[in-house]
């Protein structure tokens, strides 16, 4: 069975994470973001949204473990903020109902959402600037990046909350990861 | 998503084995996660088992008759009527958390008392995953995660859903055919009315609260929502019968969830919008107006405090 560890960052919604993957057949646990990376083995990392990123711990780590990675809202901005680069406040908060557009049909995590899908959001900052190597694969009127790839290093971020009911596709979200991480061990 | 069958008969054993020979008290709310804990706990270990509902004057329109009802097959159950004490308690009290404290406290209170009575070592809570969520990120606090075992001194706490969401009690309240108007039955907080009146709690806010929910709940039943209900939010000018009056503001709010850890706010069509204005106006003298809550959660939460 694909093993996918959900990082936790103290976000509201980070058990519904573990409970998406449950619910499709992934074996997801939930581990602290103070633990060890190197004592959690998995074919995946999803790394979970939070109020703020002085609480996220040692997420940051996990970048470097060559496996797949999927940044939720915070956890996409540690992303960025990590790789260099930047993130900052939104001119207008993304909460609730959300339309993204994707912009690469191709991209294997959300490019199966194209043209646009319906998503539930929150949250007030934002990633300003796309680290190296990363290419934007969804836009939206709220928040310019609303999604990121770098699929040469399978890291991938979405800065809105796939996990939630309201999301309307959010579980092929996470079969998409799925996928990500069975193709990459 | 949890198998109610099997779910059942290891909840059951596990209870049986937890509780042992023990007296054991849980505060049956009338809540279906409250419901469902008492009915598993209870066919554990039966009249060991007290479940205690206590009647805050805080509950929805024919609530308590309809509990007595339902759980007229324990025959432990106690009902207390704590009415009076708890509108004491709540008097000159406008703060939602220190509200949501107080009631904590009288909360306690009464429980102390009955788990004396009975001499209960055990204490069985109905806390769902949910509710240890929130604690834990600080959003709210919620009466049944803490509080009570810190003035009793149970041997023993059990939480037999502390890891089902809200949708999977449910499935197992209807394999545990408790009657359909439970296990189908609404979210209604712990704190009950109070915290559908923003400032303080006042006989007069809880009676226009009180028949305000019971006009939502009855004219929203079609549109199947995971929460539908008014809140008293403050006081607004008005015309009535050529008076002037300055009366209470209602708000109703529909929402549809899963879980409760993201709503949609319900889009209502006008005509039964405009009947629950025109029965929440024409019923209560004192209520100046009524709007309709729109606003999704986040960012709102899906209680007003």
């Amino acid at each position: 069975m694909t093993r996918i560890a959900v990082i936790d960052n103290h976000g509201q919604f980070t058990h519904l994470e573990q409970r998406a993957l449950r619910d499709i057949g992934v074996d997801a646990d939930l581990v602290d973001n103070d633990v060890d990376p190197e004592e959690v083995e998995a074919d995946g990392f999803v790394l979970s949204g939070g109020p703020d990123m002085d609480r996220a711990g040692r997420s940051a780590e996990y970048l470097d473990r060559d496996v797949p990675v999927l940044g939720i809202c915070l956890g996409m901005q540690l992303i960025a903020k990590e790789l260099g680069g930047s993130v900052g406040g939104g001119e207008y908060g993304g909460y609730a109902d959300v339309t993204v557009e994707i912009t690469d049909d191709d991209d294997p995590l959300i490019g199966s959402l194209a043209p646009e899908t319906r998503v539930w959001a929150s949250h007030a900052d934002e990633v300003k600037d796309l680290p190296d190597g990363f290419s934007r694969t969804g836009t939206s009127d709220v928040c310019g990046i609303e999604a990121m790839s770098n699929t040469d290093r399978d890291l991938y971020g979405v800065q809105w909350h796939p996990e939630v009911i309201h999301t309307e596709r959010g579980e092929e979200v996470f079969e998409n990861f799925r996928d990500i991480c069975e193709g990459s061990s | 998503m949890v198998n109610p069958t099997e779910f059942i008969d290891e909840a059951v054993e596990s209870i049986s084995e937890q509780i042992g020979d023990d007296n054991a008290i849980i505060a049956l709310s009338g809540g279906v996660d409250s419901s469902v804990a008492a009915t598993l706990a209870y066919r554990a270990v039966g009249d060991q088992l007290t479940p205690v509902y206590v009647d805050t004057g805080l509950m929805r329109k024919g609530e308590t008759e309809q509990i007595r009802e339902t759980f007229s097959f324990m025959d432990s159950l106690q009902i207390v009527d704590a009415r009076e004490r708890f509108l004491d308690a709540l008097e000159g009290v406008t703060d939602p958390e220190e509200k949501r404290k107080v009631i904590g406290e009288q909360f306690i209170r009464e429980f102390e008392r009955e788990a004396k009575e009975t001499d209960a070592k055990q204490l069985v809570q109905g806390t769902i995953y949910p509710d240890r969520i929130e604690s834990e990120g600080n959003i709210k606090s919620h009466h049944n995660v803490g509080g009570l075992p810190d003035v009793v001194d149970f041997e023993g706490i059990v939480e037999p859903v502390r890891d089902l969401y809200k949708d999977e009690v449910r499935e197992v309240a209807r394999e545990l055919d408790l009657e359909e108007i439970i296990s189908e039955r609404m979210p209604f907080p712990g704190p009950g009315l109070a915290v559908r009146i923003i400032g303080e709690v006042t006989p007069e806010k809880v009676e226009v609260a009180r028949e305000s929910c019971h006009v939502v709940e009855e004219e929203l039943e079609e549109y199947e929502p995971w929460q539908a209900f008014a809140a008293v939010i403050g006081k607004a000018t008005g015309v009535k019968g050529d008076n002037r009056v300055h009366g209470w503001v209602v708000a109703v709010r529909s929402v549809e969830s899963r879980d409760g850890m993201t709503a949609r706010a319900q889009e209502i069509d006008w005509d039964t919008l405009q009947r629950i204005q025109s029965r929440i106006t024409g019923e209560n003298d004192n209520v100046a107006r009524v709007v309709y809550d729109v606003t999704h959660k986040p960012p709102a939460t899906i209680e007003y405090e």
